[in-house]
């Protein structure tokens, strides 16, 4: 079915076999991507870190350097890891945009086009840009009420979230006026429930991180696919559509575009989650969610007492969670399996949805995209 | 449910007890030479100094609320029914400040103002749905603002209850915060018209760029008062006055009615906000429903700050070090209290309130046309 995508895709398969050996086929899957859509997608970066907002935001943040807010930690991100998932979602919208091309109903706008891309779709993949980015900031906020006194001063936590909350505003609302700008009600339609989404699937993240002893809510894999769909998915997938919407192209084409987006999110979550469980070299142990995609599996098939004795096995002595010990228990069931072909199914209907796309490089970029989270040593 | 009677009107004093020597030194807002009829008003801060009885308001001012009240029937039903959400947790915290007992101040200003523009158009005297909309946003758009603000400053009380950061955490806070923005944004959209996204989306910046402006001080006497006004201006008076504007575009295709509905909520915004400062020095805590001298608390040099420390030089180091030494805040209020910052700031508000009336006077004459002058005096007359 999806023989010509295969074909095309052929050519990123190599890279992709470095999974295993040496560096991961990401960053070079990205920036190969980026040369498609003309410019590279860090440009948020560049004028928003030059407004004086977040010129003031960052010298007050220089006054955390020292403590244990959070906020430090995702400003860090944000300059370091800025070539690897920070743009990801930008990157892929404007690929898709080109990937669709002008639609027939607005050959007369096609002057405004560069790299094939209109600058209504830049704009579109900035605002994704910005409101993820807000998110990753409001994601940081710390309770101040259950804070110990290893996290140091309480003046300095506060001030942390007060920053924290601030810089997420600046970036939502520059996002909101971006968005303004587009004068397209359907598109502001769809990013406002986006950004609802990702608003309520962050809750569901926190209402679970929050669990101290570890012991996971008794959640079955659908609803664990809702909710990763609220916080991973939504974002991309209605800023796909609204891609598309720009463009004016059909419903049809929409709704293809959304489903990109929502599968190719689907398995980039899954195969996160997977990575502590098909590393290779197993001498250390990474630390893993409870509510991840192999644990949640791996629950539904041994049941829930089972796995709740087996979490009491891993604590053992002293609370303290033994994740190799769980890792092996998680390993030695169908949980690791399973996640693996969910991730592949999804990735299979992220490629169905871009059958829909006439072949050209951007949509082989989107289809290596999909390799690329799809692919376990 | 029934809208509650939001602020309470002292019988005004006896005119002419004062005259002000009012030198505003900032060159940014200048005003035409203000009425008689604002002078009966000088002071009435000052006679309910701290006074939590409740005043039984006055026959003679007829109640503006009920030309709008039937716009607003069923507004915190509704604002509720927009708010979406799927966990019972989430949906209680946003809904948590839609309970009624807000003030709806917003809310009326906004259905008022579009029936002021709807009779100057063309005498239609029903308010469109798409304008009830603007109205909802507003309040909105402002709640979830409350909502952030209150994690940034770390208040514990606003209208007499626990804030939501107070009860559910930050973390929690600032995700229902970021749900009721998304929530206004979706109705928004949904009024289906471009102008009036970008005008309330001009809002949503403002009060952002409002925080920012909070955060930094400015040396200098004159840039301080200018700073200080344009910080009123984004953080209260442009949701006001875009809001008014949005309801004016709906309603009537004239720019310069856009204008003048502009212009009024900016003005009643400011003048509001003055009160607010000078009730924060002048009323107690319970009558507020938050802790008092709250914005010296929070560093903040407002209004009646301002005006006392031209005449009590002194109160410069304070302002610079945003209060934060020991016994700054007790020293700061007493200094306000002594100078005729209060009675300063009140005139100030005054003159706002005098413009906004100058600017709605230009539409045709209505019922709410004249409503919306009385409640630029309700402005100044509330003590809570």
């Amino acid at each position: 079915m999806w023989g010509s995508l295969l074909r095309r895709g052929a050519r990123g398969a190599g890279c992709l076999r470095g999974v295993a050996s040496g560096g991961p086929p990401w960053s070079q899957v990205v920036s190969e991507a980026e040369k498609i859509v003309g410019y590279p997608t860090s440009f948020m970066s560049l004028r928003c870190l030059l407004s004086d907002e977040l010129s003031n935001i960052a010298m007050q943040v220089r006054k955390l350097v020292g403590t244990k807010h959070p906020l430090l930690d995702t400003a860090r991100g944000f300059v370091y890891d800025s070539r690897n998932n920070l743009q990801m979602r930008g990157l892929v919208v404007l690929l898709i945009s080109k990937a669709a091309g002008p639609s027939t109903a607005e050959l007369s706008f096609q002057h405004n086009m560069v790299s094939g891309i209109y600058s209504s779709q830049r704009s579109l993949a900035e605002i994704t840009e910005l409101i993820h980015t807000a998110f990753l900031v409001h994601r940081g906020i710390v309770n101040i009420g259950e804070l110990k006194s290893c996290d140091g001063p309480l003046k300095d936590m506060q001030f942390g979230n007060k920053m924290a909350v601030l810089s997420g505003d600046f970036l939502l609302a520059n996002a909101c006026t971006s968005l303004a700008q587009l004068q397209n009600t359907k598109v502001v339609e769809l990013i406002s429930s986006a950004i609802g989404d990702l608003v309520q699937g962050i809750y569901y993240e926190n209402s679970k991180s929050s669990e101290e002893n570890c012991l996971t809510d008794d959640i079955g894999i659908s609803t664990w696919k809702e909710h990763v769909f609220l916080s991973h998915s939504a974002l991309l997938a209605k800023s796909c559509q609204a891609a598309m919407e720009l463009a004016k192209h059909s419903a049809e084409i929409q709704d293809m575009a959304f489903q990109y987006g929502k599968h190719m999110s689907m398995s980039h979550k899954l195969h996160s989650d997977l990575q502590p469980f098909v590393k290779e070299s197993s001498s250390d142990t990474m630390a893993f969610s409870l509510n991840s995609a192999p644990a949640v599996l791996h629950q539904e098939f041994l049941g829930r007492e089972a796995w709740i004795k087996q979490i009491r096995e891993a604590q053992g002595k002293g609370n303290k969670m033994d994740y190799k010990k769980l890792q092996e228990a998680i390993k030695a069931g169908k949980g690791v399996t399973s996640a693996i072909d969910l991730c592949r199914c999804h990735g299979s209907r992220a490629l169905a949805a871009l059958e829909r796309f006439p072949p050209s490089e951007a949509r082989a970029a989107l289809a290596n995209i999909v390799y690329a989270v799809t692919r376990f040593p | 449910m029934a809208l509650r009677w939001w602020w309470r009107c002292p019988p005004p004093p006896a005119p002419g007890a004062a005259v002000c020597h009012f030198t505003q030194r900032s060159s940014t807002f200048s005003f035409p030479k203000i009425c008689n009829i604002f002078w009966r008003f000088h002071h009435t801060s000052m006679s309910h100094l701290c006074s939590c009885s409740k005043t039984a308001s006055d026959e003679k001012y007829q109640d503006p609320f009920q030309l709008g009240r039937k716009d607003l029937k069923n507004l915190y039903e509704d604002i509720k029914k927009e708010l979406l959400v799927s966990t019972v947790e989430l949906k209680e915290m946003c809904d948590y400040y839609f309970d009624g007992k807000g003030k709806a101040f917003r809310p009326m200003i906004v259905v008022l103002m579009a029936r002021a523009c709807n009779i100057h158009h063309n005498n239609s005297r029903e308010v469109q749905a798409s304008q009830r909309s603007v109205a909802i946003i507003a309040e909105m758009i402002h709640t979830a603002s409350l909502v952030h603000d209150d994690v940034i400053d770390d208040a514990n009380s606003r209208r007499g209850k626990m804030t939501v950061n107070q009860i559910w955490g930050e973390r929690k806070a600032v995700l229902a915060g970021d749900f009721i923005l998304s929530a206004a944004s979706l109705a928004l959209a949904r009024i289906g018209n471009t102008t009036i996204i970008s005008v309330l989306t001009q809002v949503i910046e403002d009060l952002v760029r409002g925080e920012f402006l909070q955060l930094g001080s400015k040396e200098n006497e004159n840039e301080r008062f200018a700073h200080y006004l344009e910080k009123t201006f984004k953080k209260t008076a442009s949701l006001i006055a875009n809001s008014c504007k949005a309801v004016s575009i709906l309603g009537c295709p004239d720019p310069k009615v856009h204008e003048i509905a502009y212009q009024y909520g900016k003005n009643v915004g400011i003048a509001f906000q003055l009160i607010d400062d000078v009730l924060d020095f002048t009323s107690c805590a319970d009558h507020l429903g938050k802790p008092a001298a709250a914005d010296l608390k929070l560093g903040l040099a407002t209004g009646p700050v301002l005006f006392a420390c031209r005449q009590f030089p002194e109160m410069n180091a304070m302002i610079m070090r945003r209060f934060s030494k020991p016994g700054d805040v007790e020293r700061a209020r007493k200094y306000v209290l002594q100078s005729d910052g209060v009675q300063q700031t009140t005139y100030l508000a005054q003159r706002y309130c005098h413009e906004a009336t100058r600017e709605i006077s230009k539409l045709r004459p209505s019922p709410e046309r004249e409503a919306l002058i009385q409640l630029t005096e309700m402005v100044l007359m509330r003590d809570k």
